[in-house]
């Protein structure tokens, strides 16, 4: 059960700073509140009961989203559902749909938050991987003597491990800056015991631009969750695939420059039998999602099986 | 405890009440609306029996702060159709016959409504995807999904809307489709389970559950949370005013600890108090003292000499032994071509119905203890408990509610004993329910077996001999385990007709969790084992696994190894049918892996894969948010 003495849902970014800043200890933000709820329960947290909880999810400056010079501004209110029914954030963000449909589902999507899913850290956050291909910032606010201060921090360094990040006393993360993929084939692969609803065991996310002939990798974006405390990018992986002919010589090749990624103290060799096969088919469905499918789609569970 | 002023719009109608600070939306509609059709199967977002629209969105309402509501447009299961109506989808579930037990269906057609109102043309796969987040473990899926086609071909007029009405009444209800006389009461949300009745005066139950696997109980001390404002009563197995015990077959657990506790999440105490909160406050109070002892976890470790025992009455652990012989085994063996030994290990499985245990209990002006539950076995429990509170039959009454899923996990009276004590002592109607951790940490499991097959035959594929020997975990109590030792013992070998057996299924006590009944009752583990024998059995003799089952099959006129006459048989009809629908490609079933020629037919089942919007790309933005 999760209680509280005061339950606060401020309108306006100030107003929330000031609760916040001002929150006895213990107290604790949330947006959509899709995590805390089942995490304040038996065999978690246990029942909770916090001084004050703030609810920011009215709060109309962190709503919606705004595409500025080739970058992609994602409000902390945003959720994961509009990835899959906003148009423009699929032109935008191709990769993102997938990753939305992947996660949770429909409901809880209409309530979750990106924001709230990076910044819990979780290393098996599916939202994270894919803010870190497409370079993401966090945007950060805080109150410095009665007006709003402003920081921004690469997401690579946001996150320190599992549920660690750089946010200090007082701050809230207030938006997600991306670059913006369009012209891009997106891709999200997981693992999981079921395909709605599950924590992810491994993610990934495959992000491609070819060149105008289609013939050769113009660019590539490769980020994994799931295989150690936090997100990596493969950025040896991506280096090899650009100017590369596309083929399935290429990316059997460049999987081989992957090395040895996990990082994660349980099930180790599965991870790492996985990840090989994971970058292979984010390559490919993002090839498909550009319209180049080096495989039909039934070869795809027989050709991805590591052997 | 601060309460929030809500206003908001429920069902069509101005809602003007408090809520408290820690109720989420699901405990504001059902406490205080009473609006009950919305359940609540897992409280952490995983089941969607709570699926309401917030603003025309579906989500999920135990995930939702009531505070979020606050202002909003609700919709719930008791607003989709005009009283005494129902939608079209309503309709749908209703003659497809996609309510069984009822307790996922009102967030099923919720989610269901959802799913065509996001997309009125939706296909399979969308409407898959759609309903992703609603778990059913009743239907396999199949007939809702019927329904919600059905629906959306009558909406979208492909079907005339005379395509809802139920079948003709047919001369015979054998062969006929009948319409469940319950659906509709299911599809609207309108019926009662256990947890939705409240009665004046209720108090609300909580349970002290052991944190150890194995220990002497020193001492309870309930003086501070007896003294605690609100609480009505705490009880222990000091308040059994009888002979303590119950059980499907031994009726050795008591109603809660009684100087010892078995297993982690065994009951200690119990209070009712005015309200769930002040009631869990004092569990907090309670003072237990444990003296640890030894603890067996293994089923076959219970069973070596020197193992910690669990029940004085049982110094070898064993709750039940059934031995089978028939013929001679040893000759069976001598007399084979190919000996085939290998073990098999089943693990235990939880029920997960969606409704978890829930029960009421009030003495009544007449002075009857009446417990109205969803148990599978009410005459039995009633007997049970007339001896335990020490009550003449006729002053025990039992009400049967409805069961959302029980698959024989609701056999078992594990909380009904402490809802009848507490209401003798307080006076007052007591209301137990169940969190899905409790449901899953103190209820009973399948039956974890280790199974060792030993099996001759010869090179025709004619089995010489079986050797079985199970041994089942039954955890610190005897539940059903005796009879699901007999089951499994009975169909050990399968539908085979051999000549000579030796059978041994053990259910031994550990400090695990109690197994229980589960559906199949035991056969479930012996056939896995058994099946999987004769595959590997036609993999070394190039068989084809269909021919090795014809070779050995019972025909009519057959009789089992525990002597029973079969009239008649129709294994023969089933495998063959098998065989067709399949479209089974013959010859044995090692020899060619990946190339099968029988895969990937029409009619296979294909996986499920998500994507199917973004596939069709149907889902166009109307309602575009830019900041």
């Amino acid at each position: 059960m999760l209680n509280c003495d005061q339950y606060l849902m401020p309108e306006t970014l100030e107003e929330a700073l000031a609760q916040w800043v001002g929150a006895p200890e213990g107290s604790r933000l949330l947006a959509g509140g899709t995590d805390i709820l089942p995490w304040a329960r038996e065999g978690r947290a246990g029942h909770m009961h916090l001084p004050a909880i703030i609810d920011i999810s009215r709060v109309k400056e962190l709503h919606g989203y705004d595409v500025v010079d080739g970058r992609v501004r994602l409000g902390a209110n945003l959720v994961f559902q509009r990835f899959l029914t906003s148009e423009s954030l699929r032109h935008h963000l191709p990769c993102m749909p997938h990753c939305a449909v992947w996660f949770a589902d429909d409901q809880i999507r209409e309530q979750a938050t990106l924001v709230g899913n990076i910044v819990n850290a979780s290393p098996a956050a599916d939202g994270t991987p894919a803010i870190f291909a497409m370079n993401g910032t966090v945007e950060i606010a805080r109150l410095d003597g009665g007006s709003v201060a402003r920081r921004s921090v690469a997401i690579g360094d946001f996150i320190t491990g599992p549920g660690g990040t750089t946010l200090e006393a007082g701050e809230i993360l207030t938006a997600v800056a991306c670059d913006s993929m369009a012209g891009y084939g997106g891709a999200f692969e997981k693992v999981g015991q079921r395909r709605s609803l599950v924590i992810s065991v491994v993610c990934a996310v495959g992000l491609v631009k070819l060149s105008p002939d289609k013939k050769t990798f113009a660019d590539v974006r490769l980020a994994m969750g799931g295989i150690g405390p936090v997100p990596i990018r493969l950025d040896a992986v991506e280096a090899f695939l650009k100017g590369q002919p596309v083929s399935r010589k290429s990316i059997l090749a460049a999987v081989k420059t992957a090395g040895d990624l996990v990082r994660s103290r349980t099930r180790r060799e599965y991870r790492s039998e996985v990840i090989r096969g994971f970058i292979e088919r984010a390559v490919e469905d993002a090839l498909a999602d550009c319209g180049v499918a080096l495989l039909p789609p039934e070869m795809k569970e027989a050709v991805h099986v590591v052997t | 405890m601060s309460s929030l002023d809500m206003e908001l719009t429920v069902n069509g109608r101005a809602v003007k009440r408090p809520a408290k600070a820690r109720m989420r939306l699901l405990d504001f509609l059902r406490d205080e609306l009473n609006l009950t059709g919305t359940k609540e199967g897992c409280g952490a977002g995983e089941c969607g029996t709570c699926s309401v629209f917030v603003d025309g969105k579906l989500v999920k309402s135990c995930l939702m702060p009531a505070a979020k509501a606050n202002g909003a447009t609700i919709e719930t299961v008791e607003g989709l159709a005009k009283r005494g109506g129902l939608t079209y989808l309503q309709q749908a579930f209703h003659k497809t016959g996609a309510s069984q037990c009822g307790y996922c269906i009102p967030g099923m057609v919720m989610a269901a409504t959802g799913a065509l109102r996001e997309n009125p043309h939706a296909g399979l796969d969308e409407i898959k995807e759609r309903l992703g987040g609603n778990i059913c473990r009743c239907t396999g899926y199949s007939k809702i999904f019927e329904a919600v086609e059905l629906a959306r071909d009558v909406m979208n007029g492909a079907l005339p809307v005379t395509a809802l009405d139920g079948p003709g009444a047919g001369a015979s209800y054998i062969g006929n489709n009948v319409r469940r006389l319950d659906a509709p009461s299911k599809v609207t949300g309108a019926l009662k389970y256990a947890g939705d009745m409240v009665m004046p005066g209720m108090l609300h139950m909580q349970v002290l559950r052991s944190p150890v696997a194995h220990a002497l109980i020193k001492s309870i001390d309930i003086s501070e949370a007896e003294a605690m404002p609100g609480v009505e009563c705490v009880i222990t197995a000091d308040d059994v005013p009888g002979e303590d015990g119950f059980g499907v077959f031994v009726h050795d657990q008591p109603i809660m600890a009684r100087g010892r506790v078995r297993y982690v999440g065994e009951a200690i105490a119990a209070v009712a108090a005015v309200d769930v909160e002040t009631a869990m406050a004092a569990l907090g109070k309670i003072k237990v003292e444990y003296e640890n002892l030894p603890a067996v976890f293994d089923a076959e470790a219970a069973m070596a000499s020197g193992a910690p025992v669990l029940h004085d009455y049982a110094p070898d652990n064993i709750v039940k032994h059934i031995p089978i012989r028939k013929g001679d085994v040893e000759a069976g063996f001598a007399d084979a071509e190919l000996v085939v030994e290998q073990s098999y290990e089943t693990q235990p499985v939880e029920h997960a119905y969606l409704e978890p245990e829930a029960g009421l209990a009030y003495v009544d002006h007449d002075g009857v203890v009446t417990v109205i539950s969803p148990s599978q076995n009410i005459t039995h429990h009633r007997h049970m408990l007339a001896k335990i509170i020490d009550r003449p039959i006729n002053k025990v009454r039992f009400i049967m509610s409805p069961v959302g899923g029980g698959f024989g996990g609701k056999e078992d009276m594990i909380y009904q004993g402490m809802l009848a004590l507490a209401a003798m002592k307080s006076g007052l109607p007591v209301r137990l329910v169940f969190t899905r951790e409790e449901s899953i940490i103190s209820t009973a499991k399948r039956h974890p077996a280790r199974i060792t097959y030993k099996m001759g035959l010869k090179n025709d594929g004619r089995i010489t001999a079986v050797e079985f020997r199970m041994i089942s975990d039954g955890g610190a109590y005897g539940l059903s385990t005796e009879g699901v030792m007999r089951k499994a013992a009975i169909l050990s070998c399968g539908p085979y007709d051999i000549a000579n057996v030796k059978i041994d299924t053990h259910g031994v006590y550990t400090n695990n969790t109690p197994s229980g009944a589960f559906r199949t009752f035991g056969a479930m583990q012996a056939q896995f084992a058994t099946e999987s024998h004769l595959d590997i059995c036609a993999g070394k003799l190039g068989l084809d696994p269909f021919e090795i089952r014809r070779v050995n099959m019972m025909r009519s006129g057959a009789s089992t190894h525990t002597k029973q006459k079969l009239g008649s048989v129709s294994l023969g009809l089933a495998l063959e049918a098998a065989e067709k629908a399949s479209g089974w490609e013959s010859g044995p079933s090692v020899a060619r892996g990946g190339v099968r020629g029988d895969l990937g037919r029409a009619g296979n089942r294909e996986p499920c894969t998500l994507g199917a919007r973004i596939r069709t790309s149907h889902d166009v933005d109307t309602k575009e948010d830019i900041a």
